[in-house]
């Protein structure tokens, strides 16, 4: 009966054909570490992030007099409402969190290098609409701190040449935050993820095209191409086990250590709390903006710090495989890179002092060295590692996995470059 | 250039020191009890209720937590069990009496940096000054004055009476503030416990599956 069933659709539609080649059968590289598991995990929680989001908006009012008091409509009377939200507010940090380590394995692994360059496009494209959407987000529970996160962000805009304050007035709908910021912004909130959604496919499309990197760097011969299903399945299952022990932990122990205390009183525009923080997944960059003492000057260089990684497959000029892995030049400044993240994050965060503002705009200038530094480096690195001999095991893999290639090569995987 | 950056590093590390110039809060253990909610509630409608309102909060709350019904009725007198705990003080009167309307209480805990820490300090930290006029050590210009009277009682029995009862208090309004943190964390248990479950069943079927392939 379900075989008749699927001839019938197959008939009409490729779903078998799809099946087979997307999942079934798609060949994916055996050597993946838990590192490439966080794709997955992303595309997770954006379901996570819909679903409950759809469900919070049949509760939310975008309305300045009711958007707080129906939060705590959703969080006291609504059945499992403090779930709902609580599950979506701590999504939000997860979604950044997963999306954040998707993101450091690539640049760990040189993962954006040919031929993966539009991957990492078209996810620097979806770090932007998830940056936009959860600052839309923030803004509708209508709390002290949305509503002073907002104001300080879309004043920013005055940064625009010429037309500054008339693009800050057309993206509040008004001259202050209000009611009219509101509404577009619940309206948006809602339609960015449909946006992410279809970006993701895009992204997928293009995996699908040039196969996941993996490792070692090189891409390997068939026999050592494993297929997606059952063996990714099964550990992406149970990555997503242990991802869902660390975001339960939050959502029912630790659910408010996510939401600013601020944010529990009610927008108040004649009242500015002491000190506005943007939530943590934006404050590196915050620390940039604010490093910088001038307006556009800062404005220009918080857009450029989040830009920046586009620019990564021409600024690492090394075709050594394997990132960071075989590189220890390239890997001293990863980790740099990852230390200097971290401390802009905590300034970003203290209230500004003399002390804090000189960290931070030393922690800016490494930031933006190691990208002006990279193409440079990353040649004499590369020069260095040749002339050094990679490491035999490297070697021993390229050659093999190479004679295997040209001894198959009917076999070799679509988008396979060498 | 590395030593630059080492020195950078210290100085990241050194920062929580600089940035430490609040005042050191008291430190309590929440007491989340029922018994010592329903003192606090006790202790609240007698005491702050006269000026603060807990909007987000029903008289029916009260009774779902578990209150007596017969103090709930004579709070609410002939209000009906929905309506919320609004303010008695109107608002004028408040900012003639005061120049501020005192907040709303229903998310007091959650809506200060050290929350129920914060809140017990505040209600235990008035103080007179040397020159004889009332203070407050974590809000020292605040318009509320000394409801609990620690600030005049002297005897350390009579201090460990107002500071019990200022934990009470908190104990109601943290109660207040998320009125499902129970129930949260009940479910909580249970749901970690079947994800610890459900993961090392999906880690034993990797484990089975990977163990196909040949090396
Ligand atoms: C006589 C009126 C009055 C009574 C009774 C009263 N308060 Fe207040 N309360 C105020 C006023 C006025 C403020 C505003 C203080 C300010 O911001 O300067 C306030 C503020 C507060 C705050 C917020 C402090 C802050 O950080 O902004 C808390 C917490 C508080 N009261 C708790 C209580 C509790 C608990 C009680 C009962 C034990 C109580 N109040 C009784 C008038 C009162």
């Amino acid at each position: 009966m379900s075989n008749k069933i699927i001839q019938w659709i197959d008939h009409r539609f490729p779903l078998t054909s799809f099946v087979k080649h997307e999942l079934t059968a798609y060949p994916t590289p055996r050597n993946l570490s838990y590192w490439w598991n966080f794709g997955f995990l992303a595309g997770f929680v954006l379901v996570l992030q819909v679903v409950t989001g759809i469900f919070l908006a049949m509760h939310y009012k975008a309305d300045i007099a009711m958007s707080f008091d129906s939060i705590q409509h959703i969080m006291r009377d609504v059945n499992y409402g403090w779930l709902l939200r609580f599950m979506h507010s701590t999504g939000a940090s997860a979604f950044f969190l997963v999306i954040y380590i998707h993101m450091s394995r690539t640049l760990y692994y040189g993962s954006y290098r040919a031929p993966r360059e539009l991957m990492w496009w078209t996810g620097q494209g979806l770090l932007l609409l998830l940056m936009a959407t959860a600052f839309m987000g923030y803004l509708l529970p209508w709390g002290q701190m949305s509503y002073w996160g907002a104001t300080v962000i879309t004043n920013l805009f005055r940064a625009t040449p010429f037309i500054g304050d008339q693009v800050v007035v057309w993206l509040r709908g008004d001259y202050t935050v209000g009611d009219a910021t509101l509404t577009r912004f619940f309206a948006l909130h809602y339609l960015f993820p449909f946006l992410i959604i279809g970006g993701v496919m895009v992204h997928l499309v293009a995996l699908h095209t040039v196969k996941s990197s993996n490792p070692s760097g090189i891409d390997l011969a068939d026999k050592d191409n494993i297929p997606f299903h059952p063996y990714f399945t099964s550990k992406d299952f149970y990555g997503l086990g242990i991802f869902l022990i660390v975001y339960c932990t939050f959502v029912f122990f630790f659910p408010n250590s996510l939401i600013e205390p601020a944010n529990n009183i009610p927008a108040n525009p004649m009242q500015t709390p002491n000190h506005i923080v943007p939530e943590w997944y934006f404050l590196p960059f915050y620390a940039i903006l604010r490093s910088v003492p001038n307006l556009v000057g800062g404005v220009v260089a918080m857009g450029l710090s989040v830009m920046v990684f586009s620019f990564m497959p021409y600024l690492d000029r090394s075709q050594i495989p394997g990132g960071a892995h075989f590189r220890p030049w390239y890997r001293v400044m990863f980790y740099l890179f990852v230390v200097d993240m971290l401390v802009l994050g905590y300034i970003g965060y203290i209230p500004p002092t003399d002390s804090s503002i000189i960290v931070g705009q030393a922690a800016t200038l490494v930031y933006f060295t190691l990208f002006i530094l990279l193409p440079y480096i990353s040649r004499r690195e590369e020069q260095w590692l040749i002339r050094r001999g990679l490491p035999p095991e490297v070697q021993a893999l390229i050659v093999s996995e190479t004679r295997e290639i040209s001894k198959y090569p009917k076999r070799r995987r679509r988008g396979d470059t060498t | 250039m590395n030593k630059l950056i080492a020195i950078w590093m210290l100085f990241g590390l050194a920062l929580p020191a600089w940035a430490g110039d609040e005042v050191k809060l008291e430190d309590i253990k929440l007491d989340t009890s029922m018994a010592a909610v329903e003192r606090g509630a006790d202790t609240l409608m007698n005491v702050c209720h006269g000026c603060h309102s807990l909007k987000y909060v029903r008289y029916r709350d009260l009774l779902t937590a578990g209150i007596d019904k017969k103090k709930v009725d004579t709070w609410r007198g002939d209000q009906a069990l929905d309506t919320a705990m609004t303010g008695l003080l109107p608002d004028d009167t408040a900012m003639q009496m005061y120049g501020k309307i005192p907040p709303d209480l229903s998310l007091m805990t959650k809506a200060r940096e050290g929350g129920t820490n914060y809140v017990y300090s505040y209600l235990i930290g008035y103080y007179i000054t040397a020159e004889g006029a009332a203070s407050n050590h974590v809000f020292p210009a605040t318009r509320m004055p000394d409801m609990l009277g620690i600030s005049g009682a002297t005897d350390a029995a009579q201090r460990s009476e107002i500071q019990h009862k200022a934990q009470d208090v908190v104990s109601f309004l943290a109660w207040a503030s998320d009125p499902h943190e129970e129930e949260r964390r009940r479910l909580g248990f249970y749901v970690i416990a079947y994800l610890f479950v459900l993961t090392a069943l999906l880690y034993v079927v990797k484990k089975q599956i990977w163990s196909r392939l040949k090396k």
